[in-house]
């Protein structure tokens, strides 16, 4: 058990921990907050991985943006503040099965494959790699990927304006 | 041009986990000392939430206008955009004029949605 | 991820200098304080505190020592988990910007050790900031949601609808600057603008960059909540802001994460577009006197910018009113980030133009 180790376990038992926290308490608000507590432990995460670029990205987008998001959206129900109710048992009971067969189905995958080190060199995750592979328009470049990304972005800027703006056009 | 990148090793994150555990410890020792050191006299009346004065009236919970939640999509989408622009702008000398082409192109979306959410009127705030 | 390069000299040094940063960077807030009431009092033709000590010197201990011994008051109608939260993430986002901010040249010792005037150098350094300061708006929305309070909650909604407009003006405006210096490093940034003067012409970034410059000051005022854009502490609307049902500590923490927060700002911007510990003659210095100058001379000139800077954000708040909803947010999205693209196109283009 050397230093990494720990930092390893550190890291999962907090992820797993908010995680698990996240989906069991009732009150909406301190369910976004765990989620915020275990996106940040995935950042760090990549961090111990090596893998700076999407560890930032991670804080910037996920923790900084989406988690901001679930939140406003927590601020536009209408009770926000009020403990969720308990789920009838039978919901209850199937909501375990499904989640477990998800589980099952996910840790079956991971034992059946054998995994094997690549032979290929492997690129240093660096952001100076990444964007040189990002916007190259050579063999093995990802430029199309990347405007076809923006153009994803654009689609999902359009949606969101028409749904969000639709509600006072229709009561005016 | 070769722009060499800083050497970055685990090691250079490590103290990075100092300065945030000695910043959690510092925070609880306030909160503790605070917690301990204060008199602690409540009464119901105290321990009302602020009103001005009177007496409270409802929730404060209650739901918020969508504009702000409207802020927070464009935001989420906005930052994603300019997170793509980071990987870029550090190795664009060696991307040349192709490279630069391609974010005039990226950056021409993004334009084009940002116009269209302008126009839409999705940031008046005056209603 | 291999641990094994740090030994416990390596800890202790790294430890005794967070300690510094940390403690130094609470107590400039807290003299910070006494500065901004003297500021006021001087553009306003009062005197200011001047009765704890010489010049009211101690004025700021005695509010830290007041703020202790208060009652601690959490609203029975709050979350108390949450309440609790919500100043300690403020202080604590407020306490890990300065991680990666070079405070001056690294020292070499005669027998060839070098000690770095750094917490961490790491190489995405701007990428660091910018998501702690990302974080930092969830202090002010978990101490909104957990007062219950209407005054409360309006005002933390106000503060994270401006904080994340302002954060993508603030991202764009850094990136001509990081297309200029190719490097997401802070030491690295910093080092780029060495001395002062440099093949006939200024090394400092504001020189090269003066519009990324404007774009990122006007957006540090308002993810700081300072003046012209404090819209979510105004007195006449919402009382108190979000920390109207705050008591004792809880509410000192919020007080001294915005001023360390306002130190900190003054410390990137310095280090990003003024130089940072660079100074003219440091090169003179280094050859003449002795490289350990360099460096004490460096921490001392990057601190003196660091308070004008203060100063500056001081200033502004007594001069200006506060902006109006509508037009903060205006400013932000509809002016501020169609700036900062022109200024990476034209940057880019600029460079990509004139490069062989």
């Amino acid at each position: 058990m050397n230093g990494a180790n720990i930092l390893f376990y550190l890291l999962a038992a907090m992820i797993l921990g908010s995680g698990l926290l996240a989906v069991t308490t009732r009150q909406l608000f301190r369910a976004a907050i765990y989620l915020l507590f275990s996106l940040i432990g995935m950042a760090g995460m990549y961090f111990w991985l090596q893998y700076e670029f999407i560890a930032a990205v991670q804080v910037v987008v996920y923790v900084g943006g989406i988690t901001v998001l679930i939140i406003f959206s927590i601020f536009l129900t209408q009770q926000a503040g009020e403990k969720m109710l308990v789920k009838k048992t039978g919901q209850q009971i199937f909501a375990a099965i499904a989640a477990f067969c998800g589980f099952a189905l996910v840790m079956v995958q991971i034992v059946q494959n054998n995994f094997t080190a690549t032979k290929n060199l492997s690129l240093s995750p660096s952001v100076t790699n990444i964007g040189n592979q990002m916007l190259g328009v050579d063999k093995g470049g990802y430029a199309l990927p990347f405007e076809v990304v923006s153009i994803l972005l654009l689609a999902a800027l359009i949606g969101s304006i028409v749904i969000a703006l639709r509600t006072p056009t229709q009561t005016s | 041009m070769i722009l060499l990148e800083a050497f970055s090793t685990p090691v250079n994150y490590f103290p990075i986990l100092i300065q945030l555990v000695l910043a959690i410890g510092f925070v609880i020792v306030m909160m503790g000392a605070t917690h301990l050191l204060g008199p602690k006299r409540k009464t119901t009346d105290k321990l009302e939430n602020f009103e001005c004065g009177i007496e409270q009236e409802g929730n404060a919970r209650q739901p918020l206008a969508v504009k702000y939640f409207l802020v927070a999509i464009l935001f989420v989408l906005f930052d994603v955009e300019v997170i793509f622009f980071y990987p870029y702008a550090i190795n664009f000398r060696e991307l040349g004029w192709n490279g630069f082409i391609a974010v005039v192109m990226f950056v021409a979306f993004f334009i084009l949605g940002f116009t269209y959410i302008i126009k839409k009127g999705a940031l008046n705030w005056e209603d | 991820m291999i641990l094994t390069a740090i030994t416990l000299g390596f800890i202790l040094e790294k430890v005794i200098l967070v300690s510094i940063i940390l403690g130094g960077s609470l107590g400039i807030a807290m003299y910070s304080t006494w500065a901004e009431r003297k500021v006021a009092a001087v553009m306003q033709d009062r005197r200011g505190p001047n009765r704890a000590g010489p010049f009211g010197l101690f004025q700021p201990l005695a509010d830290g020592l007041k703020l202790f011994m208060k009652e601690e008051i959490i609203p029975t109608l709050s979350n108390k988990f949450l309440f609790i939260l919500g100043p300690s993430l403020a202080m604590l986002m407020a306490c890990m910007t300065s991680a990666v901010i070079p405070w001056g040249p690294n020292i070499v010792h005669a027998d060839g050790s070098v000690f770095t005037l750094q917490v961490a150098d790491i190489n995405i350094g701007i990428l660091f900031i910018f998501g702690v300061v990302s974080l930092g708006v969830y202090g002010i929305m978990l101490g909104s949601w957990a007062s219950n309070n209407k005054y409360s909650l309006l005002s933390g909604l106000r503060a994270a609808a401006q904080a994340v407009s302002y954060e993508l003006a603030m991202g764009l405006s850094l990136i001509a600057l990081v297309m200029m210096s190719g490097s997401l490093s802070m030491r690295e940034i910093v080092e780029q603008q060495h001395g002062f003067w440099n093949n006939g012409y200024f090394t400092w970034n504001f020189f090269k960059q003066p519009l990324a410059f404007v774009i990122f000051i006007v957006c540090s005022f308002a993810e700081l909540n300072r003046a012209p854009f404090d819209l979510s502490e105004c007195e006449s609307e919402l009382v108190g802001g979000y920390h109207t049902e705050f008591s004792s500590m809880k509410l000192g923490f919020y007080l001294f994460a915005e001023y360390i927060n306002m130190f900190i700002t003054s410390i990137i911007l310095s280090s990003l577009f003024f130089g940072g510990y660079n100074y003219p003659g440091m090169d003179w210095v280094a050859l003449h006197v002795s490289p350990l100058f360099v460096s004490i001379i460096g921490v001392l000139v990057l601190l003196g910018k660091a308070v004008a800077f203060i100063l500056f954000f001081m200033f502004i708040r007594w001069t200006l009113p506060r902006f109006r909803y509508d037009q903060l947010m205006d400013l932000g999205w509809k002016s501020l980030i169609p700036l900062a693209l022109f200024n990476m196109l034209v940057t880019g283009a600029i460079i990509l133009a004139f490069q062989k």
